[in-house]
């Protein structure tokens, strides 16, 4: 290819806060229209914007994920213009003071670092929600309001699999911060990618078309590869690319044209007269960080270095928060942690996939899963015996060893019941124990063979041989 | 003599004897209200009053706002009841919280009669641009002159003796200017004292919240009553209440006062001067000690434009949420511009779309810099200066307005330095978010003229001091219609 | 600067959806050059621009700040009352499109 991709990713992530960004309406999700709105939701004439301290807090977690730096004063401005799906005619953001700036991410694609460069982090609030019908459009007020990080790269991005990475990567560092779902398919995850191309070792930028409607990681991908192809091509047809907003088609795999950019919009920005200057102290934003749930590359570490996980088991784990917690609970009640882990990334994320439920949904705890692991390594079930209560867990929602009994599964290891197996059949079986003393090894695999159909099984094979020779040995 | 035409303080004593009762003070208010002529009105509120009144048995000998029947400007969210702004834009609007302020005097047991006129969305002076047309200056019954805005109707229900006290709201001087014209005692307190949950906004940075009594003890007794920090307005301090009236009756033997020579020399009208000056005499027989300072004339005279420019590029974003779409009247269209746009022509009249087309040229990119950036490093500038006479000196006392309220049809020299500076002076109250207070110090043609008091942020016990002083030298403690006999 | 005449008050006054009368926009043209003419005079004073531009009145900065428990929401009929144009509980707007 004749040009390098000059890419810019502009996120947005939707907090799971209990409250919005300024009201107190409480955050809901997929509740009936218009129930969670307060007057300053609808702007009413005289309400006024409140700041929500766990908004901060989550932005200043973010920020420090991201390594910025942070500003020791929260200033807002007004963003203002006229759209449907914005009650108050202006957005409440910062513009001039993100708290968050300067920042960075290191990703990894296909085993080589990239560095990306993060312009700013900031707080704003979330507009309406527009359901369409055929000619008319309604207005849903519930998500107005709700706070929103926005995250900017600078333009150091320079493919499609770096752009999918970076995401993925913020997505991590959002959900296990706790501070949103990052779900694309949601929306409490969004992404709008600037891209322009320029022939390589020029410095001078390439005109940019905005890429919006990406409801998946994957789809970052794969529009991105796109424009790169459709700007390529008008370039090297000598036509020129024109600034642009296009719209990313799922089903076509297409950009296609939503609307030509003029002149950049004037949003009139001004301070926000209503929200006093708030001064972060040293001490907030520490405790901001210090208690902000661990993050997936401190827990990767942990796992390799305490647990002996893979790298690769480790990431799996990784990859989803909630499959972490069930990971972090579920060491701490058993030291079995490569067994855990093998559960986990194969055995339940096959359940999951087969049945599309989460780990969440997962009718078996963290706790069940560790005490199976453990009689397995006890020795009291076989590893076939696991999987067959496993599935009894999924299906009747027991505790193990009760469904190992009920199943009739539990291999007997009292030794005392077990040496009472072995007279029995030494009592019923005095030529093999002449056999035995002859010399004759296979003496021992008859009369264990023996004791195991007497029992149907059910008693540990290591330990009744072991006790057997010492009987035996007796006689 | 109805217990109506009484201060708060003398009234309350009287619902504490009880000698009169709410029901009957309600009553009567409102009997005053609707043969009130001046236009002062947008709505009465008689079955709130009825259901509050009759329902206060056993007065409460330390709640001054017992009882006391009030109006409210119609900028004020009140629950369940219409609130305009005295724009068309809002007709139909029925807010479901009041506003904080309301809220309070409600807990305090005071009773609401009425919603009153001001000038459109509060953006005027004059007291003519509200949607139901000019409101009159109770003090001339030829109805020839104005009595100023944007507070028009609330100045006129406690001059006209509706009421005793009146909420209002102070932008640019819209309680303290036409305070001056009504010859009565007008209140801004410091920026933040106050919570604007609830009002609708002008501009923000500039707002205050005031009211209007016929006495400076009365300022005093309601001060305590509404101020205080609010949850719902983040730009409230959280400075303790005070007992506001704690320094009146005590000397200001050794106060500081300064008078701003530029603003006195641009005043012409010899009537002000010299009850300006009698004034003066009294405080200095009392024991302050009166200056003359300096600032820069220049200066002075660009506070109009500066004002001009910031109140309507705030005003313009403030009101962007009109559109007939959450509330007030519905337009159809093909597009929901078309649906806005329909709305806001109809809906604003000419003067505040010119408002806002100011405001908004100010705000782009283009002209920012020179225009909204500029008249925010004016304000500093200008700031500066006062808090600067501030350090040396306790409270700043000028003459409120240059003369007496204007006639409806005189069109005054827009350019002239007696217009831009004796005019305009009281926006300092607003640029500086100092505590300020205008009370009556005399009278030319039968028409009340007043003095303005100004002082350091939340020392509103000094100002309202020095007010009193005044007060007590000019002997117009509880000045009315009424009482000079019209 | 922009230039001030009437087609660019014309673009300035939709951008806000409003209309005005012709009449109108030849009042604001003459208000607007007595304005500049003040702003302009403003912008010749000795060290103005050297100074930070001022939002607040005096030093207003809290540490203040709003902890994050929901409060009960209006309940739909209240938050609707006064829109005209409601449907399944929702807003009415003609079709937005783009």
């Amino acid at each position: 290819m004749n040009f390098e991709a000059v890419i810019g990713l502009e996120i947005h992530v939707e907090m799971k806060t209990k409250s919005k960004m300024f009201s107190r309406a409480p955050v809901t999700f997929g509740a009936l229209p218009n129930t969670s709105v307060l007057p300053l939701d609808m702007a009413f004439p005289g309400t006024m914007p409140v700041v929500n301290k766990q908004a901060v807090i989550n932005a200043i977690r973010v920020s420090n994920a991201l390594h910025m730096e942070i500003d020791r004063e929260i200033w807002f401005d007004r963003k203002n213009y006229f759209y449907s799906d914005l009650p108050k005619g202006f957005q409440i953001t910062q513009a001039r003071r993100p708290i968050g700036s300067n920042g960075w991410l290191d990703i990894e694609v296909d085993g080589v670092t990239k560095h990306v460069d993060i312009e700013r982090l900031h707080m704003e609030e979330d507009t309406c929600m527009q359901h369409h019908l055929f000619d008319s459009t309604l207005l849903d007020y519930n998500r107005a309001g709700i706070p929103l990080i926005e995250i900017v790269t600078r333009p150091t991005i320079r493919s499609g699999a770096e752009a999918m990475k970076y995401v993925e990567k913020i997505r991590s560092i959002v959900t296990f911060a706790d501070v949103s779902d990052g779900k694309m398919e949601e929306g409490s995850l969004r992404c709008d990618v600037n891209i322009s191309l320029r022939p390589y070792g020029v410095t001078k930028l390439g005109t940019k078309c905005e890429i919006k409607n990406l409801n998946s990681i994957v789809a970052i991908e794969k529009a991105i590869e796109f424009e790169i192809k459709r700007q390529a091509e008008l370039l090297l047809s000598g036509q020129p690319v024109e600034q642009e907003t296009r719209r990313y088609e799922e089903v076509k795999k297409e950009t296609v044209l939503m609307r030509k950019k003029t002149d950049a919009v004037d949003y009139k920005y001004f301070v926000e007269p209503n929200l006093v200057p708030i001064k972060l102290s040293e001490k907030f934003i520490q405790d901001a960080i210090t208690s902000c749930p661990e993050l997936a590359d401190s827990k990767k570490a942990r796992y390799i270095k305490d647990y002996g996980l893979s790298d690769y088991d480790a990431s799996i784990i990784l990859l989803d928060k909630e499959v972490a917690a069930y990971f972090d609970r579920s060491v701490k009640l058993s030291p079995h942690s490569k067994l855990l882990a093998n559960w986990i990334t194969v055995d339940i994320a096959g359940y999951s996939n087969k049945t599309g439920k989460t780990i969440r949904e997962f009718s078996v705890s963290p706790e069940h899963l560790a005490t199976l692991v453990s009689m397995i390594d006890k020795g009291q079930i076989s590893n076939k015996q696991a999987r067959q209560i496993f599935e009894a867990m999924i299906e009747q929602h027991g505790e193990p060893r009760a469904l190992a009994d009920k199943l009739g599964m539990m291999q007997v290891s009292d030794e005392s019941v077990i040496l009472a197996h072995i007279k029995d059949t030494l009592d019923a079986n005095p030529q093999s124990i002449e056999d035995f003393k002859a010399g004759k090894e296979r003496a021992v695999g008859f009369l264990v063979g023996q004791i195991m159909k007497k029992t149907g099984g059910k008693i540990n094979p290591g330990l009744t041989s072991k006790l057997l020779l010492e009987e035996l040995k007796k006689r | 003599m109805s217990y109506l035409d009484l201060t708060l303080a003398d009234l309350h004593q009287a619902l504490v004897a009880k000698k009169v009762t709410p029901l009957q003070l309600a009553a009567e208010a409102l009997k005053r209200a609707k043969a009130n002529g001046d236009n002062a009105f947008e709505r009465f509120m008689e079955n709130e009053a009825f259901a509050i009144a009759s329902a206060l048995k056993e007065p409460e000998a330390n709640n001054p706002f017992w009882g006391i029947p009030f109006v409210i400007k119609d900028n004020f969210s009140t629950k369940g009841i219409e609130t305009t702004a005295s724009s068309n834009i809002l007709n139909g609007y029925i807010p479901s919280f009041d506003a904080t302020v309301v809220a309070r005097l409600l807990a305090a047991h005071a009773v609401p009669i009425a919603k009153s006129t001001l000038d459109e969305l509060a953006m005027g002076g004059s007291g003519t641009t509200g949607h139901k047309g000019p409101t009159f200056n109770p003090y001339d019954p030829k109805h020839e002159r104005m009595i100023g805005g944007s507070s028009c109707g609330s100045a006129v229900s406690v001059c006209a003796n509706i009421v005793p006290f009146a909420l209002g709201s102070d932008t640019g001087d819209s309680v303290r200017k036409p305070a001056s014209f009504a010859g009565l005692v007008g209140f801004k307190p410091t920026w933040g004292r106050i919570s604007r949950f609830g009002l609708f906004p002008f501009a923000p940075s500039l707002d205050h919240v005031g009211y209007f009594t016929r006495s400076v003890e009365d300022a005093a007794l309601a001060l305590a009553v509404i101020a205080g920090s609010d949850i719902e307005d983040a730009t409230t301090s959280h400075k303790q209440i005070e007992d506001y009236t704690r320094l009146l009756k005590k000397d200001i033997k050794g106060v500081k006062i300064a008078v701003i020579s530029e603003v006195v020399e641009t005043i012409r009208n010899k009537a002000v001067i010299a009850a300006f000056d009698e004034t003066l005499t009294a405080l200095k027989k009392q024991g302050a000690i009166v200056s003359y300072v300096s600032l820069d004339k220049q200066m002075l005279e660009t506070i109009f434009p500066t004002y001009l420019t910031l109140c309507c590029a705030e005003a313009t974003s403030n009101n962007a949420n009109l559109d007939g779409i959450k509330f007030g009247p519905r337009f159809e269209g093909k597009t929901y511009q078309e649906v806005m746009l329909k709305a806001r022509t109809a809906g604003f009249s000419e003067l505040i779309k010119r408002r806002f087309v100011i405001g908004s040229f100010a705000l782009m990119r283009e002209n920012q810099d020179v225009l909204f950036l500029r008249a925010q490093k004016n304000r500093r500038k200008i700031v500066n200066a006062v808090n600067a006479i501030l350090k040396d000196h306790d409270v700043i006392y000028l003459p409120a307005a240059p003369g007496i309220a204007p006639k409806f049809l005189e069109s005054g020299d827009r350019l002239s330095d007696t217009y831009l500076i004796a005019d305009n002076h009281l926006v300092l109250g607003n640029f500086s978010g100092l505590p300020s207070i205008t009370i009556p110090i005399g009278f030319e043609d039968k028409m009340p003229f007043g003095g303005n008091v100004m002082g350091r942020a939340f020392e509103e016990a000094l100002v309202l001091q020095v007010a009193e002083k005044i007060e007590n030298a000019t002997g117009y403690r509880n000045l009315s219609v009424k009482a000079v006999n019209l | 600067m922009k230039e001030i005449n009437k087609s660019v008050l014309k673009s300035a006054s939709n951008s806000l959806l409003f209309d005005m009368t012709d009449e109108q926009y030849a009042v604001l043209e003459k208000e607007f050059t007595i304005l500049l003419k003040q702003m302009d005079l403003i912008g010749q004073t000795q060290g103005i621009d050297d100074l930070e531009p001022m939002t607040f009145p005096f030093d207003v900065a809290t540490d203040s700040l709003r902890e994050d428990v929901p409060s009960e929401p209006l309940p739909r009929d209240v938050a609707l009352q006064n829109a005209k144009d409601v449907v399944d509980g929702q807003i009415k707007l003609p079709k937005v499109v783009g």
